[in-house]
């Protein structure tokens, strides 16, 4: 997993100049309104490096649009030591998957097919892009912007086809997860649930990364840890809305959240997405009022930085999502710092992202359906599903099974205990490999280092008792939306009624100094007049 | 056949390009700060803004980050300016143009610099957030703070100089009542390079570790939250800010000249 | 003493001024990822500055930006400045103010304000750079048109009528008598122009295509990123720039230097 990382500085900035590919017969196109400075311009940029492809127009390629995450595909290109040496075989990305996808599609449905990728760096971008008219075919936004799209009748559903089992060809409804497979079926919005529109691609929680040498696991078993003295300054936070908010409910609800009759609930689940959903008035308020505790006692607002604070000990816990945290443990284990990860008492956030197909992009097109159809299951073979996450960081939704085990044994390679370890620990992930299958269960424990009950894995692979303590974060309508948004913006502004007396004093000279400025240079202004006047 | 035109037709392209790119989107900004989502007039985001004591405990915060910053960038640049300008050093214009270098320097670069710098001495630079950002806007503004007084110190004429002095003016008298009030003019186009930047330049305080916005930071936030209106109301009350900064020191042309002036 | 003082102020004010971009000069030619940690003499700053396409593509970006915008703004600027300058008063008086709101406006205010008419009451995406280069037009234009202005006041105004009553016709006329009286000014707002540009963070931000980055851009989101090796490339980047600022500065005191020296000489000549 290391070395993958290493290369991804690498890879990442391979992708950032294919962008600019694609951003390009735009900029062909304005040429002509801005005239000859544009020529220089163009010039120049094309001195850079970049160059237009010699587009096939030929009518019998599919055109596959899609736009994911950046960094969140396998871009092949990898080092031969970096190969995964598993017993089902050696596993090594050479391609990037989508070009890997444009043989495989040829070779399986026999038409050819070409795959324009592009990527989106925030789902709020994502919905911009959309909005002014970008078109793509088959796009990977978190759960709450497809609740969104959904809502807003951007999306169209998968076909049935897509969900039959019994074809081998359906990749993904054979491989993914029972557990994942179960919250797609059960979660709705609008009546409409999940299942029909989204297939899986990633999934993960967040929690808080600390350095157990600082910060006892007591102290970040609570999201109010946020906000705890101790911590000063030491301590960063997300800086979006949505994880902060979160975080915030579960602190200022900690009680409640944690008390005994709440957790013993038969509806328990329910409840608690409830509570961590809460966007009352007073509630916001009393997040807003947090938050503003959270603001002044931690040491950023961080969107990426996080991390390298972390693994550089600048701060000793940071409120993070689990596949960033694992890169970051790792990062940190090269310089031989131990994080942990921790996931608060109260909740966790459960968060996906997904493939849904855009009907501005699809229109109707069933060949161009079935491509992404293929391409989603394409995705989803085990092997490829392991390329991913050994590129990545992040956890697939994908558990394998009828067409390879590759996904297991990775977890095995990845976390497994060497003979001579002395401390050891049986991990269970059945509920992710075989969720209602009971018979199977057994299969699905691993012997691990103690330790890596409180790393990596914990952070990859939450065990169950952690997910019965996880919710999912709805989409809200545009009034409370907006009503968080502006909270949000509250929140990093400074309070007058907390301002201290010298800063009224201090406000009161500053009138009063520039009062007396502007009669004085009045005067003086009068003054030269006159003078003006009387040398005529 | 002879293209005829008279000279002032050539204003044409320059007139209709204010028009559409610097009137236009002030009307626009207006427009959007008196109406909400759904289009229909409203006061409710200059209401908002007024009774929110956050947006203006904002306000309050970037008026006096503004403030220290500038009367400690003028306490720094105006002795500068003033030694420059009374040196008979041979290397004088060698000096000067030291002290305008760093300003063709991207100010992310040499913030990137200063926070290197002030890591190393604090640690951790979020445990004086106000103290930083004000260290952080003094080293950006500098430059332009100093240039300005310098021209206009320079511009003085000296004989009113050696007549206090012929007159009995001791030194402090003399500069007191005669060097003083007549750098003012430069004084007033150095404050209006610096103080309103100063209130909007939310990179310097990202940079260095203040979580607390100021109004840039408002306008940056509304902006990634795709509230045009917000964001329109917090850029008019920028403008209104300045429309009052020109009406209290008059003289927009000249200062805007000596701006103009400094950078090259 | 009292001089000493003086000079002792300049020398000290100049010493903060310089600390910091001096210490990361040294620092740049160290493999140390943070000031104050002892490094070994190492260039890879360098090496990953010049070899990693992304930090090329964008010191490309921002260079053919400022070029083109300058160059733009420029020609607009000029032809502002010399129909405005033969213009009525009144016609003069109002350009001048309208000149004036961007130069003394704030540039978040002025990115977002052109952001706002352009992509969301136009609909024009930002992806085909056409906010961009007009954020950065508008940011420069008002400072070449006053940087021309003036020139035309100090021109002898009959050169140009006796150009027409030679026979001359009026673009001819504006092109070989008027243009070469006020190309200082016209060059001086072109420098102007690209300082400008080179310096600007907010316009861009708020105009820039997504895939895009200028180095200020660029910089800002390499602070918020966890890349280290970015982060001390930018070191060398800050170094060059530094290096090439002072060589300028250095080239532009000896010219200024060398006209003193000649005006003193045929002064000397005339006395």
């Amino acid at each position: 997993m290391k070395q993958a990382k290493g290369g991804r500085l690498e890879t990442g900035m391979k992708k950032a100049s294919k962008n600019r590919q694609t951003g390009l017969p735009h900029r062909v196109t304005c040429l002509g309104a801005l005239g000859l400075a544009f020529l220089m311009f163009v010039g120049a940029i094309y001195g850079t490096g970049v160059h237009i492809d010699a587009k096939s127009t030929k009518e019998d390629v599919i055109t596959l649009r899609v736009c994911n995450w950046e960094e969140y595909m396998d871009l092949g290109d990898w080092d031969e030591e970096e190969t995964i040496d598993l017993e089902s075989g050696d596993i090594y990305g050479e391609r990037a998957l989508y070009q890997e996808f444009e043989d495989w599609y040829y070779e399986h449905y026999g038409k050819r097919v070409k795959v324009e990728y592009s990527c989106f760096g925030t789902n709020e971008e994502l919905y911009n892009m959309l909005t002014l008219g970008d078109e793509f075919d088959l796009v990977c936004p978190s759960e709450y912007m497809i609740m969104k799209l959904l809502a807003e009748d951007w999306l169209v559903p998968y076909s049935e086809d897509f969900y039959d089992e019994s074809n081998p060809a359906n990749y993904y409804i054979r491989n993914v997860s029972p557990y994942i497979r179960n919250v797609f079926e059960t979660n709705e919005i609008g009546g409409i649930y999940w299942n029909q529109y989204a297939a899986g691609y990633m999934w993960g929680i967040t929690g808080l990364l600390y350095n157990p040498e600082e910060v006892s696991e007591e102290q970040v078993s609570t999201w109010a840890a946020l906000s705890d003295p101790e911590l000063f300054r030491q301590v960063t936070i997300k800086d979006n809305v949505r994880d902060a908010f979160f975080a915030a409910v579960g602190a200022v609800k900690s009680k409640e959240l944690t008390s005994q009759a709440f957790v013993s609930d038969p509806d328990y689940p329910e409840h608690l997405a409830d509570e961590m959903n809460d966007v009352s008035a007073e509630n916001i308020a009393r997040v807003l009022d947090y938050l503003q505790d959270v603001k002044d006692n931690v040491y950023s607002f961080e969107t990426d930085s996080g991390k390298a604070d972390m693994v550089t000990g600048k701060v000793l816990a940071n409120l993070q999502w689990s596949g960033d945290a694992v890169y970051a443990m790792d990062q940190a284990e090269e310089d031989e710092l131990y994080l942990n990860f921790s996931v608060p008492k109260e909740c966790t956030n459960l968060w996906f992202d997904g493939w849904v197909m855009l009907k501005n992009g699809i229109a109707g097109d069933a060949d161009k359906q079935q491509a992404a159809e293929a391409f989603v299951n394409f995705l989803s073979i085990p092997e490829n599903a392991v390329r991913n996450m050994y590129y990545i960081g992040y956890t697939s939704v994908i558990a394998g099974g009828e067409d390879g085990d590759e996904v297991w044994e990775y977890l095995d390679w990845t976390y497994g205990a060497e003979e001579e370890e002395e401390e050891i620990a049986t991990y269970d992930v059945s509920y992710f490999f075989a969720g209602g299958q009971p018979e199977a269960e057994e299969t699905y424990l691993l012997t691990v280092p103690e330790e890596q009950t409180r790393r990596q894995l914990y952070a990859q692979y939450p065990q169950e008792e952690v997910m019965e303590r996880s919710a999912i974060m709805r989409y809200f309508d545009a009034e409370a939306n907006a009503a968080i948004n502006q909270m949000w913006i509250s929140v990093r502004c400074y309070n007058i009624l907390d301002m201290p007396t010298w800063g009224w004093i201090l406000v009161v000279l500053a009138v009063f100094a520039i009062t007396v400025f502007l009669i004085y240079s009045r005067r003086e202004r009068s003054y030269e007049i006159k003078e003006k006047k009387q040398s005529i | 056949m002879k293209v005829t035109f008279s000279r002032r037709q050539l204003a044409i392209p320059y007139v209709i390009y204010l028009l559409i790119f610097v009137v236009a989107p002030l009307v626009v900004i207006v427009s959007y700060a008196f109406t909400n989502g759904d289009g229909r007039p409203t006061l409710q985001n200059l209401i908002g803004f007024f009774t929110n004591p956050n947006t203006l405990g904002t306000l309050v915060y970037s008026l006096l980050l503004a403030l220290v910053t500038t009367v400690i960038c003028l306490l720094i640049a105006y002795p500068v300016a003033f030694v420059l300008s009374q040196s008979k050093w041979k290397a004088r214009s060698v000096v000067v143009m030291l002290f305008v270098m760093p300003m063709w320097i991207n100010f992310t670069l040499r913030i990137t610099a200063l926070k290197e710098i002030l890591t190393a001495i604090e640690g951790n630079l979020a445990f004086h957030p106000f103290f930083n950002s004000v260290i952080g806007m003094t080293y950006d503004f500098l430059p332009f703070m100093i240039l300005p007084i310098y021209t206009q110190l320079t511009r003085l004429d000296h004989s009113l100089v050696e007549a206090a002095a012929d007159l009995g003016a001791n030194p402090v008298q003399t500069f007191l009542r005669i060097t003083l009030p007549l750098s003012v003019p430069g004084i007033i186009s150095a404050v209006s390079m610096v103080f309103l930047p100063a209130m909007t330049n939310y990179v310097v305080l990202d940079m260095l570790y203040n979580s607390t916005y100021i109004m840039g930071s408002l306008i940056g936030s509304y902006f990634s939250a795709y509230d045009w209106h917000g964001g329109s109301m917090i850029s008019l009350l920028m403008l209104l800010m300045i429309c009052l900064f020109t009406l209290v020191t008059r003289g927009t042309e000249e200062s805007a000249q000596v701006r103009g002036g400094t950078i090259v | 003493m009292k001089k000493y003082l003086g000079t002792l102020i300049v020398v000290l004010v100049l010493l903060l001024v310089y600390a910091p971009i001096l210490i990361l000069t040294v620092y740049s030619f160290t493999d140390a990822t943070s000031i104050g940690f002892a490094g070994h003499f190492s260039v890879h700053n360098y090496v990953t500055l010049f070899t990693t396409p992304e930090l090329a593509d964008m010191i490309w970006g921002t260079v053919a930006l400022a070029l083109g915008a300058a160059f733009l703004a420029t020609i607009l600027g000029t032809l502002g400045a010399i129909g405005s300058f033969y213009a009525k008063h009144k016609w003069q008086s109002a350009i001048n103010l309208v000149n004036q709101i961007p130069v003394i406006n704030a540039d978040v205010v002025t990115g977002f304000s052109i952001c706002i008419l352009l992509v969301a009451v136009f609909g024009i995406s930002k992806d085909t750079y056409i906010p961009l280069v007009i954020g950065h037009v508008t940011l420069c234009a008002p400072f070449v048109y006053l940087s021309v202005l003036p020139k035309l006041g100090q021109m002898d105004p009959s050169i140009y009528e006796a150009a027409l009553d030679l026979g001359a016709s009026p673009s001819y006329a504006l092109r070989k008598v008027v243009l070469p009286q006020i190309m200082s000014g016209v060059l001086s707002g072109f420098a102007m122009a690209i300082t400008l540009s080179l310096d600007d963070y907010f316009v861009a931000t708020y105009t820039k295509p997504a895939t895009f980055d200028t180095i200020s851009t660029y910089v800002v989101n390499a602070t918020r990123g966890s890349q280290t090796e970015i982060k001390t490339a930018l070191w060398a980047l800050s170094t060059i720039i530094f290096l090439i600022v002072l060589a300028v500065a250095l080239m532009m005191n000896r010219m200024q230097g060398r006209t003193d020296n000649e005006r003193r000489a045929k002064a000397a000549e005339r006395a």
